[in-house]
């Protein structure tokens, strides 16, 4: 018996020296890393990432933006001013706004040497066009008819009809972005690439799944060499494993990737920044974070608007954004910010009350029996699912926030944790009752969100439930043709209306970019698609 | 009654059987131990320290630490017990099937024991999981399919070396009915056998099943489950690291319960085992004396 209490005794000592070594080591461990940072110096950033950067074609939508806008980049640029030259120095468009003529750069050339000319831009066009129907929720490849070469660095665009967003939608990352032809496969990208030489600022060198990806500097790069050399995304579990690369310097940079998940709470990012080595930038508000309701799911009681509507007024954003989210985002009460363009649309706020939530159930004929948790109509009981990343910490505690007020009310909310990617297969196949979303940020707000209404892989079984469902389509066809910009506030302010008050899209928070870098990083700017940052305007000092 | 005599010499044993009993009124009697309800949140009570009034402080929604902990023990005790005692259910009626009768009853019943201690058992877990979806419910099940197969082999050997006696041969001889045999003769022997093995399991199981929770495998939120609560701490580790003592040590203390009661249990079953564990300490003459005692008391 004696050796036995002996070892329980060591057992104790031994955890005791380890946490007493914990406290001490982190005091340690902070001078140690001011020294490690100021020998390393090198211009490099590291930055972790939760997901592998994947299928790098920038033809398909499985790639990670951050890499991809690195890497690829578009004829036209969508900025604060509106849309800016970029591979395209000047361009024209038609009376009827049919085609349009852009004039290329004539000092490009992609990674591997090819030189950027109007025969390349024809066959990536037509690469992406060959596979319209992983392309349908950007209705411009729907709209283009042919695209012409009319001298080496002269293309022309003839679209079928008029369609107002064409130059914001050649802006986006994907998938109008060009990659150089002698990587394509069978001559398109269908079928995958064999290498990913692309324009932009940085090269990928090196990539090991699920490992790391290595960019470097194009020294060639049209608008000069990028000061910082050497980019690397590195696989971490978000959470506490990256809180320590970063702490470690194993990285030294993180940023809310493009599912809208920053891999630090917020807690830690502040324990980062107060110990000196870290700064924290934050973006202005970029998009909406919200629930969405599959109004299609005729079975489930999340198809009834007087639900919908319940929810809606039953989660309190004030605690969210201040208690769980330390007031790092403000609160949401429609799809878009009054900022975004066309969004600011007199629609009625629904506000946290729980009474009012109750009053509406009642009124639907959810009862609630004596004695019963949950409310029922016609021996169906008001339950649902809400699915959320599980690589979020936040998504988490809202979700659970959420179900408990809730319950407050009678409905009963079994939350599921999934991977991100299995949730964006979940939303275009349907298969869920409510689940955590956001908007697709500035330079997609509102018209390819709202487009995205439409588009099976988006939120068509978000929409197409509803009473006037055919009538908003209609009213987003229009939209997208329409030339006047009367008739179009008239028609958004109309979609807005619809979804409003069917309630499909609960909006809770304005979310923005959260970026962790190293203190001596200048430069840091966001771009207005939340999805890639300007890495090659970024400089050591 | 001599187990339990035996029992009530180890101060170690003593110890752990009143952590287990504890445990498990406090678990099944739950709502009336726990000063709140577990899933009851209150965000300006977000991370607060331990009060009078919230004795573990409050996690992460506010809600009471202390009732999480409570309620926590149904799914992560007293379900794994019940899980237990099934697989060992199943592997005692199979064991006992295949040990007694032998010939091809024991070559098949074996076969499919084989097959299923083939894989090993996390990777069958995380199998039938994947199949059956996420939930406490499923990962019993799981539990109950990976581990009778182990029950079932070891009561087997059990069951053999009692049943080649020659009383067992006697009653056989004399007409007694098999099942009689195994009712009467030799379930009273091998339980021993079976308690030391099952109560040697328990503890890992706890700790399995806290492992699947905290991946998220286990039961859903809002519900509590100790590896659950260590989950939602781990995201706070170095913010707030007091949030993973209280799980952190619940699990620790009641598996190290577990697993002390076991190996008293096999001693106080085994008086053979009692002696040879003593022997190496018999230098000092108090112990020789001690022990001299026990056997002539024997």
């Amino acid at each position: 018996m004696f050796s036995k209490k002996f070892i329980l005794a060591a057992l104790v000592f031994w955890v005791l020296s380890i946490l007493v070594a914990c406290s001490a080591n982190s005091a340690n461990s902070d001078n140690e890393k001011k020294e490690d940072n100021d020998n390393k110096q090198k211009a490099e950033i590291v930055y972790a990432s939760a997901k592998d950067i994947n299928d790098m074609n920038p033809h398909f939508y499985t790639g990670s933006m951050p890499a991809q806008g690195m890497v690829y980049e578009s004829l036209v640029e969508n900025t604060e001013d509106g849309i800016k030259p970029l591979l395209a120095k000047s361009w024209e468009i038609s009376e009827d706004g049919r085609v349009y003529t852009f004039h290329l750069r004539k000092d490009v050339k992609f990674h591997d040497g090819e030189p950027f000319n109007a025969e390349a831009v024809k066959k990536n066009i037509e690469a992406v066009q060959n596979n319209a129907e992983k392309h349908s929720w950007i209705k411009l490849s729907t709209k283009i008819e042919s695209v012409n070469v009319v001298d080496e660095y002269t293309v022309e665009l003839v679209l079928s009809e008029t369609y107002y967003p064409t130059l914001v939608e050649l802006s986006m990352t994907r998938p109008y972005v060009f990659i150089s032809p002698k990587d394509f496969m069978n001559g398109g990208t269908k079928a995958g690439v064999e290498g990913f030489h692309g324009t932009g600022p940085y090269i990928l060198t090196e990539h090991k799944t699920d490992q790391y990806a290595t960019f470097e500097a194009n020294e060639d790069y049209w608008g000069g060499s990028p000061k910082v050399k050497k980019i690397t995304s590195k696989v971490l579990p978000a959470g506490e494993t990256t809180f320590l690369a970063l702490k470690k310097g194993e990285v030294n940079f993180a940023f809310t990737d493009d599912r809208g998940t920053d891999s630090l709470d917020v807690e830690a990012m502040n324990q980062l920044v107060d110990s000196g080595d870290y700064q924290l930038v934050r973006s202005e508000p970029m998009n909406t974070k919200m629930i969405v309701a599959n109004s299609s799911k005729s079975d489930n009681p999340v198809s009834e608007t007087a639900v919908r509507e319940a929810i809606w007024y039953s989660i309190d954003r004030k605690t969210i954004t201040e208690d769980i989210l330390s007031g790092t985002e403000t609160v949401a009460y429609t799809l878009f910010s009054p900022n975004v363009n066309y969004a600011d649309v007199d629609l009625k706020k629904r506000g946290y009350d729980l009474e009012k939530a109750k009053e509406i159930l009642e009124e639907a004929g959810w009862t609630l029996e004596d004695g019963d948790e949950v409310r029922t109509k016609d021996g169906n009981k008001l339950a649902m699912k809400l699915y959320y990343d599980s690589n979020s910490s936040s998504q988490k505690t809202q979700a659970e926030f959420i179900q408990a007020s809730l319950k407050g009310i009678g409905i009963q909310l079994e939350i599921i944790g999934e991977e991100s990617t299995s949730i964006a297969n979940r939303r275009s196949t349907g298969d869920y009752d409510l689940l955590f979303n956001q908007t697709w940020g500035l330079a997609y707000d509102p018209q390819s969100t709202i487009a995205a209404f439409t588009s099976k892989v988006s939120y068509l079984h978000t929409t197409s439930g509803i009473a006037k469902a055919d009538e908003l389509y209609k009213k987003i066809e229009q939209v997208m043709v329409s030339t006047d910009e009367e008739t179009r506030k008239s028609l958004y302010a109309d979609i807005l209306k619809i979804v409003h008050d069917e309630a499909v899209f609960i909006p809770i928070s304005n979310g923005s970019i959260t970026v962790i870098a190293p203190k001596n990083l200048k430069g840091i700017s966001f771009k207005q698609t939340q999805f890639e940052l300007p890495f090659e305007q970024m400089f050591f000092e | 009654m001599r187990i339990f005599k035996n029992l009530s010499k180890d101060k170690l044993a003593t110890i752990s059987v009143t952590v287990i009993v504890v445990t498990i009124i406090v678990g099944l009697f739950a709502p009336f131990f726990a000063p709140h309800d577990p899933n009851q949140v209150n965000m300006s009570l977000r991370y607060a320290s331990s009060s009078w009034e919230y004795l573990l402080g409050n996690d992460h929604l506010g809600r009471c630490i202390l009732s999480r902990i409570i309620y926590g023990i149904r799914p992560s005790v007293l379900w794994v017990l019940v899980a237990l005692f099934i697989s060992v259910l199943i592997g005692a009626v199979l064991g006992f099937l295949s040990g007694y009768f032998r010939g091809k009853v024991d070559a098949f019943i074996m076969r499919v024991c084989d097959i299923m201690l083939s894989f090993p058992g996390y990777v069958m877990t995380l199998a039938i999981v994947g199949i059956l979806g996420v939930g406490l419910g499923n990962i019993l099940i799981a539990f109950i399919l990976v581990k009778w197969a182990w029950f079932a082999r070891v009561i087997r050997t059990s069951v053999m070396q009692y049943s080649e006696l020659e009383y067992v041969k006697f009653s056989k001889a004399s007409g007694i009915s098999d099942l009689k045999i195994i009712y009467k003769h030799l379930v009273p022997v091998t339980f021993s056998d079976i308690a030391v093995i099952s109560s040697s399991s328990i503890g890992s199981m706890i700790l399995q099943i806290s492992g699947f929770s905290f991946l998220g495998l286990g039961i859903q939120a809002p519900n509590a489950e100790w590896g659950m609560m260590l989950n939602e701490a781990r995201e706070v580790m170095f913010t707030r690291p007091e949030l993973m003592l209280a799980p952190g040590l619940a699990i620790v203390i009641v598996v190290s319960a577990f697993n002390f009661l076991s190996d008293a249990l096999q001693v106080a079953l085994d008086p053979k085992l009692l002696n040879s564990k003593k022997r190496p300490q018999q230098k000092s003459p108090t112990t020789t004396v001690k022990i001299q005692k026990k056997e002539v008391a024997h």
